[in-house]
């Protein structure tokens, strides 16, 4: 590697930001120091050029997490709601959520125009507990938010992840799990919609290290005209996880021919026991079920709505809490509504 | 009612060449009447009744046509609904995660709200919407599943009558509405389409076979070949078409 990298404002920004900051925030500051922000350069960030998106940030900002102080206890319903002032910034967490316990976790995003937010969360699952963890992320200033998670899931443990991201100037919803098999299950679901200079991307690792574990994970996805939607999913299973049931699939609707959709499905598996497959489908809304409902009298703008959100709203149907399930339908509706 | 003067009209065709189907098209439709169109495969009936209701591709390249004095051909497929011009589809299209139910609600009332009336409340949707169903007999579990999804040909014809009993437009277009269909169900769709014949309502019903006939008896029978009518007449033309085939008239229009 070269010595001479020079920083860019935004990277400059960052380091300053996370001046004396330890644990994830301190290796984050390293990393930038020593390699800048990811480009499309780097093999996880090829269609999500971090250091260009963030090219408007000039100044250390404030990241602004709530919720932190709830209590991890069974029956838990935790808000964290996190958000990037303008300039750059990070934040993180960490929860365990004790064996046999199920909890609730709502992670609310938003990011201010010129902002580039890193928010990190550590999460260990104990034997048997349940987490529902849902992830919004609206966009209503356009900001980069860049989400990451690392999840270790123990025996028989449950994870059942549902992301709703609207896009922003950059948006990134990352998901690393340790599976460990032995009746864990990792259940990973997201939708994405897009307007135009909106860009989504959702990364994914499951690490299957232990026999008999079930993944299954469904992502779709819509992106109107210069809207931008990136799909990175991967399975790894270890030669001692045998007997893992995995299955991904992503399917995604583009809306207009100037839209972009690019998805990388990948399988990286060493055992020869198992039952994995991935699917990727990219589609255009249906010309003749929309001539058929506008011929019924329903108006394009809203039969489009429909039909776009009778394709988008499967991932969302599992939600186990019936609240937060209409919540998420609800804010799908709405930005059918005002897509352009 | 329905005015259609010399009509032409032509598709493009998916490797993007303009192809004439509509060649000089002449038919009018008083209200109260039912019209029947009978005329071999590929003599462009179904592209009539997309080119009436708006369907993209559809283009009119010469002659007019009107519905009670408004031409259609300035207007989007959702105007045409409202006004009242209702098309039951040669294939009705699947709609995946859409409740059969709620489209039909959603059609009705945007309608009514295109026509500056009052929408209508959901107990009053459900009372007209099971009346309706009973009428043909469409169990509600039916209604709850998407629109025509895993239907079987009969049962989306069944639907497609259904809602033109919920949606009471002013004109129907039946396109092969019969084709599909066993006997029983003839009978109860045609007791359907029977039901909405009215002195301020037209049709047109576009058919095969003569069998359908039997059922909605037409006023007119017009014959179809190579894009226009080569021949009008009576009830009687359709058996006669059943006795003696498409063969001579196809000579004519060439
Ligand atoms: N979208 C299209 N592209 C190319 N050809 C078409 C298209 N639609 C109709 N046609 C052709 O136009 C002719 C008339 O078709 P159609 O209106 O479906 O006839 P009918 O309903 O009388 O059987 C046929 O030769 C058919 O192949
Ligand atoms: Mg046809």
């Amino acid at each position: 590697m070269t010595a001479t990298l020079t920083h860019t404002p935004a990277e400059l920004a960052l380091i300053d930001a996370l001046d004396g900051a330890t644990g994830w925030q301190a290796q984050l500051r390293e990393a930038t120091r020593r390699d800048g922000l990811p480009t499309r350069r780097h093999e996880l960030w090829k269609w999500s050029d971090l250091r260009r998106a963030a090219n408007d940030v000039t100044a250390p900002g404030r990241m602004t997490v709530t919720g932190l102080e709830t209590p991890v206890t069974d029956g838990a319903h935790i808000e964290l709601g996190v958000t990037a002032s303008t300039g750059a910034s990070a934040a993180d967490a960490s929860l365990v959520i004790p064996a046999g316990a199920s909890v609730t976790l709502v992670e609310r995003y938003s990011a201010e125009a010129a902002a580039l937010g890193n928010w990190h969360l550590a999460i260990t699952l104990e034997e048997n507990a349940r987490l529902d963890r849902i992830i919004i992320a609206p966009d209503e200033a356009a900001g980069v938010f860049i989400s990451s998670a690392e999840i270790t899931l123990a025996q028989g443990a449950h994870l059942h992840q549902r992301s709703l991201d609207f896009g922003g100037r950059l948006s990134r919803i990352e998901t690393h799990v340790t599976h460990p098999g032995e009746g864990a299950l990792v259940d990973l679901g997201g939708v994405y919609l897009l307007d135009s200079d909106r860009h989504a991307d959702t990364t994914t690792v499951v690490h299957h290290t232990g026999p008999g574990g079930v993944t299954q994970q469904l992502v779709k996805g819509a992106a109107a005209a210069k809207g931008h939607g990136v799909f990175q999913g991967k399975f790894i299973v270890d030669r001692a996880a045998q007997q893992t049931d995995a299955r991904m699939t992503h399917r995604a609707m583009m809306l207009d021919d100037r839209a972009e959709i690019d998805a990388k499905p990948e399988l990286e598996i060493y055992a020869d026991d198992v039952q994995c497959a991935h699917g990727n489908a990219l589609g255009a809304l249906d010309e003749t079920a929309l001539f058929y409902m506008r011929q019924r009298g329903i108006p394009a703008p809203r039969a489009r709505a429909l039909l776009i959100e009778s394709f988008l709203a499967e991932p969302l149907d599992a939600i186990a809490d019936e609240t937060l399930r209409e919540d998420l339908k609800a804010q799908l509706r709405t930005r059918l509504e005002a897509l352009s | 009612m329905l005015n259609i003067e010399n009509l032409h009209c032509q598709v493009e065709t998916q490797d993007g060449e303009e192809k004439p189907i509509l060649k000089g098209l002449s038919l009018d439709v008083p209200a109260g009447e039912v019209h029947a169109i009978m005329g071999p495969n590929g003599s462009g009936k179904s592209t009539l009744s997309y080119v009436l209701t708006g369907r993209d591709g559809y283009e009119v390249t010469g002659g007019s046509m009107t519905f009670e004095g408004e031409d259609l051909s300035e207007l989007e497929p959702e105007e045409r609904a409202a006004l009242g011009l209702y098309l039951s589809f040669q294939y009705p299209v699947e709609i995946p995660g859409v409740p059969t139910i709620t489209f039909l609600k959603e059609a009705l009332n945007a309608q009514r709200t295109a026509r500056g009336e009052d929408e209508v409340s959901a107990p009053e949707f459900m009372k007209l919407i099971r009346e309706k169903a009973k009428q043909l007999g469409v169990s509600m579990d039916m209604l709850k599943r998407p629109v025509n999804v895993g239907f079987s040909g009969g049962e989306k014809k069944r639907m497609e009558i259904l809602q033109a009993l919920v949606l009471e437009p002013k004109f129907m277009i039946l396109d092969e509405t019969d084709s599909g269909l066993d006997i029983d169900a003839l009978k109860t769709v045609s007791d359907g389409v029977n039901a909405l014949r009215a002195p301020e309502r037209g049709m047109l019903v576009i058919t095969h076979y003569q069998r359908l006939l039997d059922h909605i008896t037409p006023d007119v029978v017009h014959i179809m070949a190579n894009g226009k009518i080569v021949k009008s007449g009576g009830p009687e033309l359709a058996k006669e078409l059943e006795a003696e085939g498409y063969d001579k008239y196809l000579g004519e229009a060439a």
